[in-house]
This record gives C-alpha cells, sequence and structure tokens, in this order.
C-alpha cells in the first residue's frame, strides 16, 4: 500500500466529511442558545457589539440557565426520590416481592449479578411504585389509541391467531390406536363410571355426558392456613435483568409460560435418543417430538396474547397444531408403563372458549376440536371431559376475568366430571364454606397492564373444604417433607390471588385425607390443577400433586411408590399442546 | 449498563455529574470520567472491561510505534498488526460461532461451536480504535502519547458501547483542552431527554406492535406485515437515533462535541441519500476506511462497493440475514448509481419517495429475521402470496388501539426540531420563544419517561447486540 495512494482518498473523503459534517453541525448541533464559546468564533468583534446584543446574550443564558436548573432539578429530585424514600417491598398488584438489595459474591459480581442487581433493586423499589403504574395504565397507556369496536372497548395484547374457516389446516391422519376411541364410546356404563373403586381396573373407556352422581363425605371442618412464606413468594419475583427484557411479561407470568421455550428443544431430543428402545413401540409417540420445532405449534404456548373485551381479559388459544396428538402420545405412554393404574386424561380449556364474543372467534382456534383429536388419539387412557361439563355453566363465574387461570368454581364443575367418571364419591359445593377476597387483579392485568382491568377488579371466591386432610409439602424429589395447609392464607396481601390461595407449582404435595376407598390419586397438572384438589379431598385417599414441569422423579416409580391407583393429567389447554406437554414425555425417563 | 434506566439517570449520572463538577482543572476532570467510563462499562461486564483495556492498550502501543518508525516498515508493521489484532478480537468474539457452524454445515463436519458471549460495545469500540490506527497511519491526527488520555478517547461512557462511533480527530483536541459553558449543559440535558423519549415513549411502545406482527409472522396478513414491518423501521430508528442522542448530549455535558448520526432517514428521497442519513458515523467509517482499499484493482468502484455494503450488513450481527441485508441496500445504490444522479433527479419525487420507503421497510424486515424461514414467509405475506389475507380483525383492532401512537411516531420522523430552529432564527423572540418552549418539552419528556420507566421492562437499547 503506497502512502501516497492512500492519503489522497482519505484527505479527499476527510475534507467531503468535514463539510458534511459542518452542515450537519449547522443544521443540528447549533446550541439553542449562543454560547461564550460560540461568541469567540462566531460573534463579530468586540468593538461591533451594541447593547442590544449585550442583551440579547444575557436573556439567552438566563433561559439556557433556566433550561439547566429545570432539567438539572428533576434529576435532582429524582435521585433523592430514588435513594431517600422508602423502597417498597411488595408489588400487590403483580403478586410479588421486589427485588431485593444483592449479596455480595464474587462470583456474582464476576458475572455481573451483583452490580447489575443494585441497579434493578432501585429501579423496582421505586417508592410509590404501585400508584405510578396506576397512573401509567389509566392516563398515558390509553393515549396510545382508541379501545375497538365501541361498547366492546376491545385491547389486543399480543398476537392473534385469526383465521377464516377454510384455511383451518385439515388434521393428519389419527395414529392407529389398538383400543377403541374413547370418543366414540358414548354409551354404555363402564367399570368406572358405576361407583368402582377397585385399584386395579384397567379401564378402557369413559364416559361422555352422563348425568353427575355425586356422593358427599360430611367431615369437620379444620381450618389450616400459613402464613404466606417469603420462599414461596419469592418464586415469582423475576429480576429485571437486561437479557431477559423483552420477554418480560411472560417473565411474571407462572411458569407456564416461560418454560416451554426452553425445554422442548432441549429435553425431547435427549430423551428420544437416551430411550430408543423404549420407544419402538411406540413410534408414533416419538414422532411428535418434533413438534417442538414447530413455529405453529410453538404459537400455542404463548399466554400473553390477550384480548380485552368487556372488561374481560380473555387469552387467544392459538391451536395445538399436532401437538394434540403428541400430548395424546405423551399421556399413553403412562398406560403402558403402569397397564395397573387408571390413566385419566381431562385437558381444560381457556376462558377464550366460553367468553369470546362471537364476533371474535376467528381470532382464536378451537380447544373443543383439540380435545376431540386428543380424545381419538387415546390408548388405555381415560378422557375425562371437562369442555362439556364446564360449558354447561358459563353464565356461573367459572372463569377469572382478569387473570389467566379459571376460577374455583370452575375447577369444582371439572373436578365432579372426573369424580363421575372415575367412580368415586365426590362432596357437594353445599358442604364448603365459601370465601370471597374482593379487589381481585389478576395476572392479565401484569400482562397487559390495562386499566380495563385495573379498575374493575373481582371478587376472588373459593371453597374451604370441611374435610379432614393433611397436607404435606416436599421438594421436586420428592424430599423435605414439611407440613402445611391446603390453603394459603392470603391475609397479609391486600390484593389476593389464585397463586396466594392454591399456593406456587414447584413442589410435590400429598395431600391425606379420610376418605377410606383404598384410592390413590395422583395429579400431573399444570397450575390449573392446583384449584382441583379441594373438590377431591372427599373423593381419593390419598392425592398426589405434582406439577409437570417440576417433577424430578422417574413418573412410573414415583406412581409405583405412593402405590397410586389413579393418574390425572389435567392441565390447561396451553399446556397440554404447548411445549409443556414434553415434560409428560420426559418424566417417564427421569 | 444502559442508559434507558432509572439508576442511570438518577444515580450513576448525578455521581458522576457532581464528582465532574468538583473536579479541578481538565487532568483530574479526565480522570474522573475514566473511572466513572470503567465503572459503567464494568458494571454489567466485569470480566470484559479487561479486554477492553487490553485493546485499548495495544492499539495505543501501536500508535506509538507507528509515531516512533513514521514512514518505515515499522509503521506499516505497527499498523498491520494492530489492524490484525482487532480484526481478529472482534472476529473471535463475535463471528466465530457463525462461522464454525457454517463450516459444519457445508463440510458435514462437528467442531464444537465456541460459545463465546458478545463483549458490549466491542463492535463500536474497535471501529474506534481502527480509526485511530489507520489515521496515525495515515498521519491524519497526531499520535495520542498519553495512554490515560487514549483510554478517555476510547471507553468515554457516553459513546462506549453502542456508538456513535467517534473519529479520534472528533475530539482530539477536546480531550486535553474543552470548556462547558452553561448552554452546553442546558443543550445536552435537552438532548438526553430528546433521546430518552425517542427511546421510551416510541421504541419501546412500537416493540410491543412489532412483537405482535412480526413477531407471529405465520399468522399475519399482508396489512399486518407491512404494518409490522414500518413499526420495526421505525422503533429502529427512534432507539437508535435516541440512543445516539443522549450520547451526543452527555458528551456535550462533558464539554465533547459528537457528530451527529442519524439526519432524519426516512425524508431521503434514494437509498444512497438514507445511508447518507442513517447511522451516519458507520457509513462514514466504511466508506473512509474500507472503500477505497484498492484489493480489487480496477473494478475497485463496484468491488469497494461489494466490500463495503458486505461488511455493513456483517456489522450488524454474525448471521446470514444481516449480510442479505447488507447487500440488499448494496444492490440499490448500485443500481442507483448505474441510473446517475441526474437521472435519479428526473423521476418525479413522488416516485422516488415511494421507492425508497418501499425499500427501506422491506430491508427493515431482513433486518429483523434472523431465522431465514421466517424471513421466507416474511416476504410471501407482503406480497400476498398463497392464501394470505389482506388484512384481518386483528390488524383493525391494533391499527385502532395505537392510532395516535403511530401517527405521533411518523410525525417525529420529520425534522420538526431543525424547523423549529429556522423559524428561531428570525428574530430574537423567536428564539427566545422556542429555547424556552425546547426548555418545557425537555422537562415534559424526561418526566413522563422517568414515569414510563417505573413500570418498563428495562428494554435494552437495540444496537447493544452489534
Amino acid at each position: 500500500m503506497s502512502k501516497k495512494k492512500n492519503t489522497g482518498k482519505p484527505e479527499g473523503n476527510n475534507k467531503r466529511e468535514a463539510s458534511q459534517a459542518k452542515a450537519a453541525t449547522a443544521i443540528l448541533e447549533k446550541p439553542e442558545t449562543d454560547t461564550t464559546d460560540e461568541n469567540k468564533t462566531e460573534a463579530a468583534p468586540a468593538a461591533a457589539e451594541n447593547a442590544t446584543e449585550k442583551k440579547h446574550r444575557r436573556v439567552s443564558n438566563t433561559i439556557a440557565l433556566a433550561n439547566t436548573l429545570l432539567v438539572g432539578g428533576m434529576i435532582a429530585f429524582g435521585s433523592v426520590y430514588m435513594t431517600c424514600l422508602r423502597h417498597e417491598t411488595i408489588a400487590e398488584d403483580e403478586n410479588r416481592y421486589l427485588t431485593k438489595f444483592p449479596t455480595f459474591s464474587m462470583s456474582s459480581y464476576l458475572k455481573g449479578d451483583y452490580t447489575e442487581g443494585i441497579a434493578d433493586y432501585f429501579d423496582d423499589t421505586v417508592h410509590n411504585r404501585a400508584k405510578i403504574k396506576q397512573f401509567i395504565s389509566d392516563k398515558l397507556l390509553p393515549l396510545k389509541g382508541e379501545p375497538y369496536g365501541g361498547d366492546d372497548e376491545v385491547e389486543l395484547y399480543g398476537i392473534a391467531f385469526e383465521h377464516t374457516p377454510q384455511e383451518i389446516p385439515e388434521l393428519e391422519p389419527v395414529p392407529p390406536i389398538t383400543d377403541p376411541p374413547a370418543q366414540l364410546i358414548t354409551e354404555g356404563d363402564t367399570e368406572a363410571s358405576s361407583g368402582n373403586e377397585s385399584t386395579s381396573g384397567k379401564v378402557t373407556t369413559t364416559m361422555e355426558d352422563t348425568s353427575g352422581q355425586t356422593t358427599s363425605e360430611e367431615d369437620t371442618s379444620e381450618e389450616q392456613t400459613e402464613k404466606h412464606t417469603e420462599k414461596q413468594t419469592e418464586k415469582e419475583t423475576e429480576k429485571h435483568t437486561e437479557k431477559e427484557t423483552e420477554k418480560q411479561t411472560e417473565k411474571q407470568t407462572e411458569k407456564e409460560t416461560e418454560k416451554p421455550t426452553e425445554k422442548p428443544t432441549e429435553k425431547p431430543t435427549q430423551t428420544t435418543t437416551q430411550k430408543p428402545s423404549e420407544q419402538t413401540t411406540q413410534q408414533q409417540t416419538t414422532i411428535p417430538v418434533k413438534t417442538g420445532d414447530d413455529p405453529k405449534a410453538a404459537d400455542g404456548e404463548v399466554t400473553n396474547n390477550i384480548l380485552i373485551v368487556n372488561k374481560r381479559g380473555i387469552t387467544l388459544y392459538g391451536g395445538g397444531w399436532g401437538g394434540e396428538k403428541t400430548y395424546a402420545s405423551y399421556v399413553n405412554e403412562y398406560h403402558k408403563a403402569l397397564p395397573n393404574v387408571n390413566i385419566w386424561s381431562m385437558p381444560l380449556p381457556t376462558s377464550c372458549s366460553f367468553y369470546l364474543p362471537d364476533k371474535y372467534k376467528n381470532l382464536v382456534q378451537s380447544e373443543k376440536a383439540d380435545f376431540d383429536t386428543m380424545a381419538a388419539c387415546y390408548n388405555g387412557v381415560n378422557a375425562v371431559d371437562a369442555y362439556t361439563a364446564l360449558s354447561q355453566h358459563v353464565d356461573e363465574p367459572i372463569y377469572s376475568r382478569t387473570d389467566h387461570h379459571w376460577a374455583p368454581l370452575g375447577a369444582y364443575y371439572a373436578a365432579q366430571e372426573f369424580a363421575k367418571d372415575a367412580g368415586v364419591p365426590f362432596d357437594d359445593l353445599s358442604t364448603y364454606e365459601k370465601c370471597v377476597l374482593p379487589g381481585y387483579v389478576g395476572t392479565l392485568y401484569g400482562f397487559t397492564k390495562s386499566s380495563k382491568l385495573l379498575n374493575n377488579p373481582e371478587d376472588f371466591i373459593y371453597y374451604k373444604t370441611k374435610n379432614n386432610v393433611t397436607v404435606t409439602q416436599y421438594n421436586t424429589y420428592f424430599g423435605n417433607p414439611y407440613k402445611t395447609s391446603l390453603y394459603l392464607n392470603p391475609a397479609g396481601w391486600d390484593k389476593s390471588s389464585y397463586y396466594l390461595v392454591f399456593g406456587m407449582d414447584d413442589n410435590i404435595r400429598h395431600i391425606k385425607t379420610e376418605c377410606r376407598n383404598g384410592r390413590t390419586l395422583i395429579i400431573f397438572k399444570d397450575s390449573y390443577g392446583n384449584a382441583l384438589v379441594p373438590f377431591l379431598t372427599g373423593s381419593f385417599e390419598n392425592i398426589y400433586l405434582c406439577d409437570i414441569r417440576y417433577f424430578n422423579l422417574n413418573a412410573a416409580s414415583f406412581a409405583k411408590q405412593v402405590g397410586a391407583t389413579d393418574i390425572l393429567f389435567s392441565m390447561c389447554s396451553y399446556s397440554a399442546v404447548g411445549g409443556n406437554k414434553t415434560h409428560i414425555h420426559n418424566n417417564l425417563y427421569k | 449498563m444502559i442508559f434507558s434506566r432509572l439508576f442511570f439517570i438518577y444515580l450513576f449520572l448525578p455521581a458522576c455529574l457532581l464528582t465532574y463538577a468538583a473536579a479541578r482543572g481538565t487532568k483530574h476532570k479526565n480522570t474522573v470520567l475514566i473511572i466513572f467510563s470503567l465503572i459503567f462499562y464494568a458494571w454489567g461486564e466485569p470480566a470484559f472491561v479487561l479486554l477492553m483495556l487490553l485493546s485499548a492498550f495495544v492499539n495505543y502501543a501501536c500508535g506509538l510505534l507507528i509515531e516512533k518508525y513514521r514512514g518505515g516498515k515499522g509503521d506499516s508493521a505497527a499498523t498491520a498488526f494492530a489492524v490484525v489484532f482487532d480484526i481478529l478480537m472482534l472476529g473471535v468474539f463475535k463471528y466465530s460461532g457463525f462461522v464454525v457452524e457454517n463450516i459444519n454445515a457445508l463440510f458435514s463436519c462437528s467442531i464444537p461451536v465456541p460459545d463465546i458471549r458478545l463483549p458490549i460495545g466491542i463492535s463500536f469500540y474497535t471501529f474506534q480504535t481502527l480509526s485511530y490506527i489507520i489515521d496515525c497511519h495515515w498521519e491524519k491526527v497526531d499520535t495520542q502519547k498519553s495512554f490515560k488520555n487514549y483510554l478517555l478517547y476510547l471507553a468515554l461512557f457516553p459513546q462506549l458501547v453502542a456508538g456513535p462511533i467517534v473519529r479520534y480527530s472528533t475530539i482530539e483536541k477536546e480531550i486535553e483542552n474543552r470548556s462547558v459553558s452553561v448552554s452546553d449543559v442546558a443543550y445536552g440535558f435537552n438532548r438526553i431527554a430528546l433521546g430518552l423519549g425517542k427511546k421510551v415513549l416510541l421504541a419501546n411502545q412500537l416493540s410491543i406492535i412489532v412483537d405482535n406482527t412480526l413477531g407471529g409472522i405465520e399468522n399475519a396478513t399482508v396489512v399486518g406485515a407491512w404494518y409490522g414491518a414500518i413499526a420495526y423501521a421505525m422503533q429502529i430508528y427512534f432507539d437508535f437515533s435516541g440512543y445516539s442522542d443522549i450520547a451526543i448530549g452527555l458528551g456535550r455535558l462533558f464539554g465533547f462535541h459528537f457528530d451527529e448520526n442519524f439526519r432524519h432517514p426516512f425524508v431521503c428521497k434514494d437509498i444512497t441519500e438514507f445511508w447518507q442519513r442513517w447511522h451516519i458515523s458507520l457509513s462514514t467509517f466504511f466508506r473512509d476506511y474500507l472503500l477505497y482499499v484498492p484489493i480489487f484493482g480496477k473494478r475497485r468502484k463496484y468491488g469497494g462497493l461489494f466490500l463495503v455494503w458486505l461488511c455493513t450488513g456483517i456489522w450488524h450481527g454474525a448471521s446470514w440475514n444481516f449480510v442479505l441485508w447488507g447487500l440488499y441496500y448494496g444492490l440499490f445504490v448500485f443500481i442507483e448509481m448505474l441510473i446517475g444522479k441526474k437521472r435519479m433527479k428526473k423521476i418525479p419525487l413522488v416516485i422516488r419517495h415511494i421507492y425508497s420507503k418501499a425499500v427501506i421497510i422491506v430491508g427493515f424486515g431482513i433486518f429483523y429475521f434472523e431465522k431465514l424461514s421466517n424471513l421466507g414467509i416474511f416476504f410471501r405475506k407482503i406480497v400476498g402470496y398463497g392464501s394470505t389475507q389482506l388484512i384481518g380483525l386483528q390488524d383493525r383492532i391494533s391499527l385502532t388501539n395505537n392510532m395516535y401512537l403511530l401517527i405521533t411516531a411518523v410525525i417525529c420522523t420529520f425534522p420538526l426540531i431543525e424547523g423549529f430552529k429556522k423559524l428561531s432564527e428570525k428574530n430574537f423572540a423567536a428564539k427566545s420563544a422556542v429555547n424556552s418552549a425546547a426548555a418545557l418539552c425537555s422537562a415534559a419528556l424526561l418526566l413522563l419517561s422517568s414515569i414510563m420507566l417505573v413500570d418498563a421492562t428495562t428494554n435494552p437499547f437495540l444496537y447493544f447486540r452489534f
């Protein structure tokens, strides 16, 4: 490279650049007021300065000073506000403890966690945080636009899964199954529905929509309450780190939304390669593991796709896109692994199936259609039709208006349907003590920050059983047991929530009841399943509540260890067809 | 650390400003700035701060060698060493994973993909230090004798992690001799408030629309795909130019005058002009240091152009879509070059605007989709290929829900402030009125942005990842 050659161009460029920069400076960088520096270079000779110019300069400088004092004063005020005023510790509306000041360790420092933790602490605990957030929801966010649809006051958050009827993709052929599809058998009593309480009967069919037969056991009530421990709530607390920020809304949700994005890509491939021999007889069941890579299937997991209509938040179901068949195949694996245990599958619809006005129906896919596909694919698994049971009670508050969960009343009707199919006694709602917690604003507000939800709280209504139960909570390895209660005590919180009553998911709970029918039930669930438990305390002798996402044991071994007679898979449609379903498969191979 | 968080605005910045103001003399002030810059960088990257220091030291030392052996072999050797070192550093930390992945894919081998995290701002400070070395070699700047001063140039926190790519020549004199007037402070504060407003009030809100449209491209309609891409183009603009505003504003608080990095790119009439207005510090870097590298012989005009756009693309990220993105713009600049300036001007203005906006919007679509399969879906959607609907209910709801935000964003892409400045030049009363209004607007923007930040997800500026 000859120097001359090189320097020629750049110098030319430099000139060009300089003139460009000058032009840019002329347009943009010219300070808003005259400066002393500029006056030195630009101003006319001092002799030419007249009184007017001096005055102008004085006025300009005064404005600049006022400007500096105004903005600088605001920054100074902000500093005092952030450091001297009380730091908030709890976010009632998000049901979480706010970030705590980090404790120093060399490893956390080297990772940058300590320093970022300090910044997170100050950002997260701003004094009067709740009021400021309310102001944002009430006054600022509505400035973005208008609600859609006149009186419906529709707001859309996230992605809708819009389709026109003819665009619904055709379902693939149903994998071959050996037993008759459960759905085809619409009549005929079975062992399960005729009050059979045997522990070993292999139930191959299920009933659809037969009249409910419930029995109730009256037990003395023992109110068991426990302070909501910090440890439990901390699970909800999410750090606002830079890298995670774009997913913030998802992060604040329950792990339902979070986990699927991580696990499906890793676990399925691992397990299928590790245990090929165990799947040779179930080729159809292993194929759908691929759906973790299918973007359409992944869409179904995202629960922050929310439509707010008539002051109700509705999650928009994006469809299984084959995930529903995979789910069925995974559940079928449990029948293979545990042929003497009754396997029940009760996927749960979300509120979009019942509360989405007709004119917005094409923003979602049909949960019912996916549940029907599942039912057709079960092999030795009993389908429990919670959908139909719930659809008969849509006039009652079976779903929360501000939360992505169902309401305990919805869980009651689903539990009733299950008890009927399983042939176990069932306590009538009248035997429960009704508890009302007013001012409930659920998770959907956290996702959307919509004032439509914030300013229209609802009552959280739950039902306390009078059955005597002993509840032991274990960690996800079924260790470290300690006594707890069926319901947590939300008294320490101004605003209540689903989690504050039913607890968190990252544990295993054993509920020992006074029912003496020899039936031991394992519920593999997501957070929807938590609300079922109180309604089954009169129906099973033992209930083990296990979250599919936080289960660190081999599911089959665990079932044998606790002497399970029944296993119920009960989770919302998102978990069943989305990424969470891979845990069902993986839990058999741990 | 990022600028758009309360901790920075209300704790880090005041602490820095107070210490800076308390320090007497430029030397002490420089020491304060270096310390705060290192704290700023180490806040999120305690380990990689050493890498940055290493880079600074190597380049500083090479600068001295260039000076010592001026015109001789040692000069070229030191230049070559520094350039290779810088490019290698960037290559290892930014592109090694990408390169290995592609080698694996191409030759069906399975070389382990190195899991190297991208040190924040490496693309920016490496380019700064490269420009210094080359300018030293070309004798365009005097070699910096003091390591402390060189470190100040490289590590200055306003521009350290996301630009603009400040040339050494720009602040060479100001490193050792600068002053700050009250007008500078006012200007700096106002510019920071403006940048913060762009980022927090516009870019962050637009990003929600983008996530909901381009994020679910399989479900998008024709209008939805265009809507998403338009929102994304504006998001990136407000995000990045907002960062540059804050950087320029912060620089001014300390007496530095950085060059503009954006000049309202969306008012351009063609793609060549777009790149004269978009990320100016990067395009001028490539123009000055790459375009005339004589490796293409007689065809260097076109070869250089190809190289510049390839590098522009790949600089933005180790992914094929960025390569495609760069070459895509290169293609249009090339076409415009073939047509010629005079003939371009003969094309009706409306058509030129429609053409340039369409190219830019589709370009940002390419920029968004790192996964090429999704990019394919995006292309099909924008032309309505297949059974794509023209417009859907979700688009109508979203457009209604965000109508004022979108209108405001579009208006803000025009050079409004320049308009007011022109107005202020008419007479002194107008100037005073405009300046007073600017102060009030800045205060309002700062207040609103701060309120929004209380509940904001700490959205890092997008250009952090480059």
